[in-house]
Parts: C-alpha cells; sequence; structure tokens
C-alpha cells in the first residue's frame, strides 16, 4: 500500500538568487519517471507538488529544484540537511521515453526547466541522433541548471524575457529555427502555461510526439478532487472536457490539450 | 470499545467516521493510501444524472487553516458510476453513501430511481447546500419549500436511508432540516461548505474560476460545532456531523455537540491516512475525558 512517507534531505543547494534544490534520499521517490511529481507536505493546508530535477535509482536519490515564490515554498527552502520532508509519490503521468532515432527537442521555461533536465539524464545518454535543448527564463540568473545540461554534453540555448543572458525574449524563435532544421524532431517542453500554448502552436504538425507538462493548483494530487484541471479534448457544445493535471498528466500529448 | 453505529432503516456504521463527499471521489482514487474497510463509510462525489463540466479552473485556493474551492461538482454521471465505480466498491466492506445532485426536481429524483436499484448503494445523502453551481443545488438549500419538495421526490422513489445535507449558508438552517425531515429524511448531514472568496493580486481578480468557493477545513468547525448542535436541539433525527474535523478530539466535540457520526473531508488531502488514525484513537479519546461509549457522547453537551 502507497503511503505519504518521509524522505531524508541529503544536500541543499543554493542554486541561483530564491531557487534552492533539495537532494532527497528515497528508495521509493527514486522509482520515478520524469515529468512526474511529488506533493510535499509544509505548514499551509495543502501539499505542494514539485516536480523532480534528477532522478537517481541506483543512489535511491532524487531532486527537487523550486523557486521560493510563497510560504510553502519559503519554508522548504529553510530546511537543513539531515530533516525529512513528508511526501506522497512519485504521482502523475511522466514524459514516454523519446522514439529512438528521431531528432529531439527540449523546451524548459523557468522552474519547468528540472524535469527537463531529469529526462535528457534518462533518456539522452549514448542517443546519436541530434539533441536541442532551449531553455528560457525571465532574467538571466534564473537559467538554472545550465550547468547540468553542459555536464551532459548537451549545450542549451539561452534566452531570457530581459536580454540580460543569451537571445532576449521568448523559447519561440529559438524552437521554431530548430523546427526548420529537424521538422521531424519529437518535443518534450514543461514552463508556464503562455510558453506552452505558444510552443503548442509554433510546432508544425510535421513533429513527432509533443509532449507538454502542465502546472495547476492542486487539492488531494492522486486523481479524488477535481482540483486541479486543464481544458483538454474533445470540445463539446458546452467547451472543453476537463481534466486532471494530477493523474492524466502533468505530461499530456499536445493533441489532448486545448490552450 | 464498539464502535458501531446504528442508524436509521438499518443503516449500520462499523464505526463513526466517514469520508465527506467530493474529497474521497469516488472511492478507488485513495485505495492505495487508505485501507477502505477500515472506514466506517464513504460519500461518494456528487453524482448528477448526465455528466456536470465543474467549473473553469483554478478551482482551489488556500487560506489560513482552510480551503476555498469551486469544483462545481464535475461529475461522469450516474451511468458512469454505476458502471466504472460500483464495480471496485463491491470488493470493499464499507457503507457507500450516494451524494446526489440535480438542476431540477426531476434531476434529484432521476438520479436516485436509478440508484437506488444497485444494491451496492447503502444510503442517500441529497446535496441541496452546494455553493459551486449557480442553478439548482443551492436554491433548494435556501428555501424550506423546495428543500421540502426535493426531499419527498426523492423520498417517493427509494426505500433506502436518506439523509440530506444542509448549507451553513442561511441563517436558520434548522428550518431547513425540518422542511427535509418532514418530507420524510431520515436523518441531516452538516454541514457543507460556506460561501467565500480570495482575491488573485497578480490579476486582480477573484483567485478562483467560479468567482465564488466554498470554504472547508478547520477554520470553519467553530461553525460546523454550532450548527450541529442547533440542529440536534431541535430535531429527532440523527445528525451526521462534519466541517473541519483533523482529530479524534475534534470527532468528540461534533458527538458532544450532538452528532452521531461524522465525516471528514479537507483534512485527507494533507493526510491521506488520518481518518484511520482518528479511528484508532477514538476510544482511548473517549475514555480518557469520561466516556465509557460512544453512545454517551452524543449529545453529552446539549442543554436537558
Ligand atoms: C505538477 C507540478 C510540478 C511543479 N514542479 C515545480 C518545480 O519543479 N519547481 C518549482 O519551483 N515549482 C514547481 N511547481 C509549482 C509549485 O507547485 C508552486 O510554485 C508552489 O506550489 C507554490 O507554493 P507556495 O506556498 O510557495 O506559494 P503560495 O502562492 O503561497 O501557494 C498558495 C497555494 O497556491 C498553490 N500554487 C501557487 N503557485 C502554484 C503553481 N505555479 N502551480 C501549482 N500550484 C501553485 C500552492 O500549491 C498553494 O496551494 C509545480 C507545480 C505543479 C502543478
Ligand atoms: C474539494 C471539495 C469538494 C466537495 N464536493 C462536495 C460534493 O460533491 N458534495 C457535497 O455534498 N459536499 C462536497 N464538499 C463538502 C464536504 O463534503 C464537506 O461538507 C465540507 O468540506 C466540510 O468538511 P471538511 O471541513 O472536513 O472538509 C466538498 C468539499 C471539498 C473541499
Ligand atoms: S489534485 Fe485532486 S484531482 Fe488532481
Amino acid at each position: 500500500m502507497a503511503h505519504a512517507f518521509k524522505a531524508t534531505i541529503v544536500e541543499v543547494r543554493a542554486v541561483a538568487p530564491d531557487h534552492v534544490e533539495l537532494l532527497l534520499e528515497s528508495p521509493e521517490l527514486s522509482q520515478a519517471i520524469p515529468g512526474q511529481f511529488c506533493h510535499v507536505l509544509t505548514p499551509g493546508m495543502l501539499r505542494r507538488p514539485i516536480s523532480f530535477s534528477r532522478i537517481d535509482a541506483q543512489r535511491h536519490q532524487v531532486g527537487l529544484l523550486f523557486q521560493v515564490v510563497g510560504s510553502g515554498t519559503a519554508w522548504l527552502a529553510q530546511r537543513a540537511v539531515g530533516e525529512s520532508l513528508d511526501v506522497m509519490g512519485p504521482l502523475g503521468r511522466g514524459y514516454e521515453p523519446p522514439v529512438d532515432g528521431r531528432p529531439w527537442l527540449l523546451v524548459g521555461g523557468g522552474v519547468g526547466i528540472p524535469p527537463l533536465f531529469a529526462a535528457l539524464e534518462r533518456w539522452g545518454a549514448g542517443r546519436r541522433q541530434p539533441i536541442q535543448v532551449v531553455l528560457g527564463a525571465r532574467r538571466g540568473d534564473y537559467l538554472i541548471m545550465q550547468d547540468d545540461f553542459r555536464a551532459l554534453g548537451v549545450t542549451p540555448v539561452l534566452t531570457t524575457d530581459d536580454g540580460s543572458l543569451g537571445q532576449r525574449g521568448t523559447v519561440i524563435p529559438a524552437v521554431i529555427e530548430w523546427m526548420v532544421r529537424q521538422p521531424e524532431s519529437e518535443v518534450m517542453a514543461c514552463g508556464p502555461t503562455p510558453m506552452l500554448a505558444a510552443l503548442a502552436s509554433a510546432v508544425p504538425a510535421s513533429a513527432g510526439p509533443v509532449q507538454l507538462a502542465l502546472e495547476q493548483r492542486m487539492g488531494c494530487g492522486i486523481g479524488a478532487c477535481l482540483a486541479c484541471v486543464v481544458p483538454a479534448q474533445p470540445v463539446g457544445p458546452e467547451g472543453p472536457r476537463y481534466r486532471r493535471v494530477c493523474t492524466e498528466g502533468p505530461v499530456f500529448r499536445r493533441e489532448e490539450l486545448v490552450f | 470499545m464498539d464502535l458501531s453505529v446504528h442508524l436509521p432503516r438499518g443503516l449500520t456504521l462499523k464505526n463513526p467516521v466517514m469520508a465527506a463527499s467530493g474529497t474521497f471521489g469516488f472511492g478507488p482514487e485513495y485505495a492505495a493510501y487508505v485501507d477502505i474497510n477500515r472506514l466506517g463509510g464513504v460519500s461518494v462525489k456528487g453524482i448528477s444524472p448526465d455528466p456536470w463540466r465543474g467549473n473553469p479552473p483554478p478551482r482551489v485556493w488556500e487560506t489560513p487553516d482552510g480551503l476555498l474551492n469551486s469544483i462545481g461538482l464535475q461529475n461522469p454521471g450516474m451511468d458512469a458510476f454505476l458502471k466504472d465505480d460500483i464495480p471496485f466498491l463491491k470488493t470493499v466492506d464499507t457503507a457507500v453513501i450516494a451524494n446526489i445532485i440535480g438542476h431540477t426536481v426531476e434531476e434529484y429524483q432521476r438520479v436516485a430511481e436509478r440508484l437506488t436499484q444497485e444494491p451496492r448503494v447503502d444510503a442517500f445523502e441529497v446535496n441541496i447546500s452546494c455553493p459551486n453551481i449557480k442553478e439548482g443545488g443551492i436554491q433548494f438549500g435556501h428555501d424550506p419549500e423546495q428543500a421540502y419538495r426535493v426531499t419527498r421526490a426523492v423520498r417517493q422513489v427509494t426505500d433506502r436511508p436518506l439523509m440530506v445535507k444542509v448549507s451553513p449558508n442561511v441563517a436558520e438552517p434548522w428550518v431547513i432540516a425540518e422542511a427535509a425531515v418532514e418530507a420524510g429524511a431520515d436523518m441531516i448531514s452538516a454541514i457543507n461548505t460556506l460561501v467565500g472568496m480570495a482575491i488573485d493580486f497578480k490579476t486582480r481578480r477573484p483567485g478562483l474560476g467560479g468567482r465564488t468557493g466554498g470554504l472547508s477545513g478547520p477554520a470553519i468547525k467553530p461553525v460546523a460545532v454550532r450548527i450541529v448542535y442547533e440542529l440536534a436541539s431541535r430535531l429527532s433525527v440523527p445528525i451526521i456531523g462534519m466541517g473541519g474535523i483533523q482529530s479524534a478530539e475534534d470527532v468528540l466535540e461534533f458527538f458532544m455537540a450532538g452528532a452521531a457520526a461524522v465525516m471528514v473531508g479537507t483534512i485527507t488531502f494533507q493526510h491521506p491516512e488520518r481518518m484511520l488514525e482518528i479511528i484508532e484513537a477514538l476510544p482511548r479519546v473517549l475514555t480518557q475525558h469520561g466516556f465509557q461509549s460512544l453512545q454517551e457522547a452524543v449529545g453529552a453537551a446539549l442543554p436537558r
């Protein structure tokens, strides 16, 4: 029987201004698939959903990399090595592995970057097809995990809203440019909903699977409360059908969604 | 200590702690986390005759010690419930309460008529108190005449134990409850959520997609205890109490205010195993406060 259980913090890293990565030791969580998440107890009424930034099944470790945006993440950022977190997980539908032999494009925005790193780490090694990583953030010092990508031998294309690092603007021009060169690429992405919406229309129909990981405010995290819905197919006379991010996502195929 | 509870029309609970409607899905969702066989019962998510889409997201908003929700009673409809969830519910040994909803009296009656043919449905809970839908639902809970009509219509088509769930968003909830009892309700459950709102500073608009939402969780417990007390003081039918329960002490408080059994909702999101912990702790907490049995605690705080 699954449980909410304790996971011990083995390392705390300050990775950027107001961004912290916690490494947790947990045999259960380390079974996760990239794109899945865990539901973390904080002092508030509701647990906080956080994706895995890295998943090491051998060493029984996972990473949670988050930005401090409110009370729960502020509390998490103050945890110390040796303390433990009360977690539920791994939860939700993760990314499906990339198809062998297809070019592969990974696009991450802000705190959507971590799950893409987990995906590249899991499935990138030894692949011979072209791989492109495009990362975006509001400003240069929020472009997290660049060095992690480089350590895997991939040089990410960087974009920032304010132009303080890499190309100025969104990830979309870099995505379009890549898709012109590699029109059959498959795409994995995670980031703010407007970025995913723009991406969904920018990637041509010639592409392989387009998998997008979404965010929504959650209650239970396990499919019982219907809080975490997003508009999805099919669209009936009354509008789109609502589907649950916590169990039917966070990762959806582009054709399943309505933006 | 014997924790079993005997309610009207032969409804027997192995213990007084049930999962509250809308916080426990249709049963299978929490099966990996909670041994459902150990619960007193499960009130499933509100079921309508036809599927309901629910409200636009965001649908939840955290508040101090509470939660605002505007799910809007999204549900797949009674046929899907019978086909997809009853088979699972047949594998567990706990009371199944069908929470039912409709836009019209006729819709409430239709869903009751259909579900009463399913033997696994042990009882009905008629939700006339959900603040999250624009038509139907709430108006039945705000007008004693409407409450009477809905309850009567459901009573006409089922012999199963029947409880009517009342709203805290009226000045005199007992007037609604009395009308429901007069129309044939065997029990009253209380309370549903309190209407509230939160503003999103980023968008400068109400934070919930449905604009208003229902407040639940520990923040509402004193309101719930007060309403249970008032209902129990005035009515002779059993009261099923809920609102903000997070411990065995809270359950005892509801008993003393006059509840015969309780439901636990929002805290399950935080601690899925909490209902089981409460059931385990209950005999000790009763003894600790000088009660030899559950029965002895029921209504202990009511005026004599
Ligand atoms: C599947 C999933 C994976 C996520 N992965 C990450 C991650 O890897 N790194 C990261 O930094 N953030 C991630 N987020 C966002 C993260 O959940 C929120 O930033 C966090 O819940 C904010 O909590 P808070 O108490 O600090 O903020 P507050 O604003 O105080 O939170 C108030 C309430 O709103 C909810 N909330 C606020 N913002 C969000 C949001 N963007 N998404 C969902 N709920 C929100 C909170 O959970 C809480 O219930 C993820 C969200 C989802 C749904
Ligand atoms: C997310 C959510 C969904 C709910 N859905 C329903 C519902 O479908 N039908 C119903 O009668 N009550 C519903 N309720 C109300 C609960 O059953 C309960 O009356 C209320 O939440 C108070 O109990 P609590 O504070 O323990 O959660 C819902 C509550 C929540 C939080
Ligand atoms: S958070 Fe409860 S259904 Fe997704």
